[in-house]
């Protein structure tokens, strides 16, 4: 017998859902892997990110988490906790003309890639 | 140099920042993997230009997916550090990455994952994220590894420092004080309850544009020391020099002559007559603009200082107006199709600051990073449109903020040998000891003809911490608040100056831009005084608080003499 092969070693390899594959990819998946593959996702995302701390989105979640965390004390909090009390609020108060020219752009990706 | 007080945390403290002690799952992870835990993750670490995010992917074009549920548009998904695996953290519904992390054996650990979108590391069994200097140096030299590096600027290299040495005069120094100098009138003479120092400037025709610097130079701590110890003795000068044009002998003599201790107003004419012969486009009796007259003064200064010093124009070494005021601003290029960026160091001895243009389009509050804080709730984004006062910090947040180059604008990137768009962000490398801010009130444009004065009210703090206007603090913020060492971090931080700083003095404009009116306020003993010409009164802080700030004058916390302090041990 020969010394074990360092492939038996390897670390276990992620278990793949063989079900899921046969199944049909909804349009939501549709269109989120075209929007990824074509870079749109990241450019919206981009888009997102810019327009949110323009008008101070962000500093005031970033304030949200500064007070939550004061309150809290520093070591009794964790990311999820943050995420949590913030989700709510955050989605709440994302200005109007940001959801617009958001919702703008993806429908325009949408007219434009389907064929 | 006074040494700097040293912070007692418990802490690692490396460059300012406290680092956070690992967890026992990190801990653990760090004690299997050896010194280089992180290699691996190097290769897939991807940097997304413009904004320089770092991303895991295997391959740049991957989709990353849950393994459990397939599901590629969560928020969050990690991937495993031991085994690559990619997991959704959904909390509270679903966290398959916790899940996963149950698979720990003795053999391998499957707690830490790393945050695909964001590069951060989380700790699968605390449910939290956790931070490393080792990952986060990864992340730092994944960003710049396709960047050139230029080499440090000639301006840039370290003076050799000496030690502090403190001083007492032995008997021969002492009998030399004694026969040589006559001791200052203590305090409670009759000269009241006015400190030393304060002395009216009679107006010669609309020279409250002078008047109302000198007063705020007079009480430039490290200015003050400088000429009230003789460093510049005007005698001295000019029987080595000749009679001749030199604007700090001029200030020596005014110097003199504030703090004797006479208390009736002084006319600074022959300053003023020499300041003429130095600027002489400004010589009138006109009214001139008080920062004008100020970066002129400062130029005079430098100009008349010996030549023959041997001290060419490094680190600010050159004369007592450069030691005093001068700073080293970092202005960032980067080129938005390839990240590349271009770096340049500047020498400034003030800070123009803009006033925000409309306060309705802004919705931003004064930081919390401040003493004070703007007054009005944050608690609806509604709300906070109309908290539209223009604070000092604000002036400095739109100051060190990235600036989109228009595509009127296009800066020729040396990577990409064409000009692109780009991105210009400003920051502070160095900050001098004395930093004035001048807030640009009077709008002269070329285009319309005109020129206009800004009024708006400006909110400006007594004390001013700086760090976060620091290169330092500006590249790591660019980087997501990594905990790496950058470059503008000194290695020894002790002999760095704290960027602490505490109002003593601001001057103040009234009226319109061709006829208004200089005031200045200073802060000596914790108490305010105005000083209006020949005019000086106590007045309370709240009046200086409300009043219209033109320059802000801001010393360095370690030199700022406190409240307590007698004027006479000082």
């Amino acid at each position: 017998m020969s010394a074990k092969r360092s492939s038996i070693n390897r670390p276990p390899t992620p278990d793949v859902d063989r079900d899921r594959e046969n199944q049909e990819p909804t349009l939501q998946e549709i269109i989120n892997i075209k929007m990824i593959e074509s870079g749109e996702k990241e450019r919206l995302k981009e888009l997102l990110r810019e327009r949110l701390i323009e008008c101070g989105w962000r500093d005031e979640m970033k304030s949200l988490c500064r007070a939550y965390t004061r309150k809290k004390g520093r070591n009794n909090v964790t990311v999820d906790d943050l995420v949590h009390v913030i989700t709510p609020k955050g989605r709440a108060s994302v200005p109007d003309p940001v959801k617009a020219e958001l919702l703008q752009r993806i429908r325009s990706f949408l007219a434009s890639t389907a064929t | 140099m006074s040494s700097k007080i040293n912070h007692h945390h418990q802490n690692d403290k490396t460059n300012g920042q406290i680092f956070p002690q690992p967890c026992p799952h990190l801990a653990d992870f760090h004690a299997r993997n050896g010194t280089k835990p992180f290699r691996a993750i190097q290769d897939c670490l991807h940097i997304k230009p413009p904004g320089g995010r770092a991303a895991i992917r295997r391959d740049s074009s991957e989709v990353p997916r849950c393994g459990v549920c397939g599901d590629s548009s969560c928020p969050r998904l990690y991937a495993c550090m031991a085994c690559a695996a990619v997991s959704c953290h959904v909390p509270p519904h679903s966290s398959h990455v916790a899940i996963h992390a149950t698979k720990t054996s003795s053999a391998c650990s499957h707690e830490i994952a790393v945050d695909v979108d964001r590069a951060e590391l989380f700790c699968c069994a605390c449910r939290d994220q956790v931070y490393d200097r080792d990952f986060d140096a990864a992340v730092v030299l994944a960003h710049t590894t396709s960047i050139i590096q230029s080499s440090k600027p000639e301006n840039l290299r370290k003076r050799r420092r000496i030690d502090y040495r403190p001083w007492s005069p032995d008997l021969r120094e002492r009998s030399l004080m004694v026969n040589n100098a006559s001791p200052i009138d203590s305090m409670s003479s009759s000269n009241g309850d006015l400190p030393r120092g304060l002395r009216g400037l009679n107006n010669l025709g609309n020279t409250c544009f002078m008047n109302s610097v000198l007063q705020a130079l007079f009480h430039t701590p490290p200015l003050r020391n400088y000429f009230l110890s003789d460093r510049h003795n005007r005698y001295y000068c000019q029987s080595k020099n000749g009679v001749r044009l030199c604007l700090a002998c001029d200030l020596d003599t005014m110097f003199s002559a504030i703090f004797c201790g006479d208390r009736m107003p002084y006319s600074p004419a022959k300053f003023l007559y020499s300041w003429w012969r130095h600027a002489s486009n400004l010589a009138s009796y006109e009214q001139q603009d008080a920062h004008e007259f100020f970066i002129s003064m400062l130029d005079g200064i430098h100009e008349k200082v010996e030549k023959d010093q041997h001290k060419p124009r490094r680190n600010g070494d050159c004369c007592i107006a450069h030691r005093v005021f001068s700073g080293i601003l970092r202005s960032d290029v980067m080129c938005m199709a390839c990240g590349f960026t271009s770096t340049t160091f500047d020498p400034c001895v003030d800070f123009s600051l803009d006033l925000e243009p409309n306060q309705g389009s802004s919705m931003k509050t004064s930081s919390t990073k401040t003493n004070h804080s703007c007054n009005c709730e944050a608690d609806g984004m509604n709300s906070s449109q109309n908290c539209g006062i223009s604070t000092l910090m604000g002036c400095l947040d739109r100051f060190t903020r990235p600036e989109r180059l228009g595509s009127d604008q296009k800066f020729f990137c040396q990577q990409c040998q064409v000009r692109q768009e780009s991105l210009k962000q400003m920051s502070i490398r160095k900050l001098p000891l004395v930093s004035c801010f001048h807030i640009k009130r009077f709008e002269h444009s070329s285009v319309r003809k005109m020129s206009r004065k800004v009024d708006r009210y400006l909110q400006f703090p007594l004390s001013l911490d700086m760090a976060p206007y620091l290169s330092s603090s500006i590249l790591r913020s660019r980087f997501g608040n990594r905990f790496f060492p950058f470059d503008g971090d000194e290695s020894n931080t002790l002999n760095e100056p704290s960027s602490e700083f505490e109002l003593f003095a601001v001057v103040t404009h009234t009226g319109k831009l061709d006829a208004g009116h200089y005031v200045t306020y200073l802060r000596l003993s914790n108490k305010w005084y105005k000083c209006d010409d020949a005019w000086i009164t106590e007045v309370n802080e709240n009046t200086v608080r409300a009043a219209q700030g033109y320059m802000m004058f801001y010393v360095q916390k370690m030199l700022y003499y406190k409240a307590s302090e007698k004027q006479g041990t000082s």
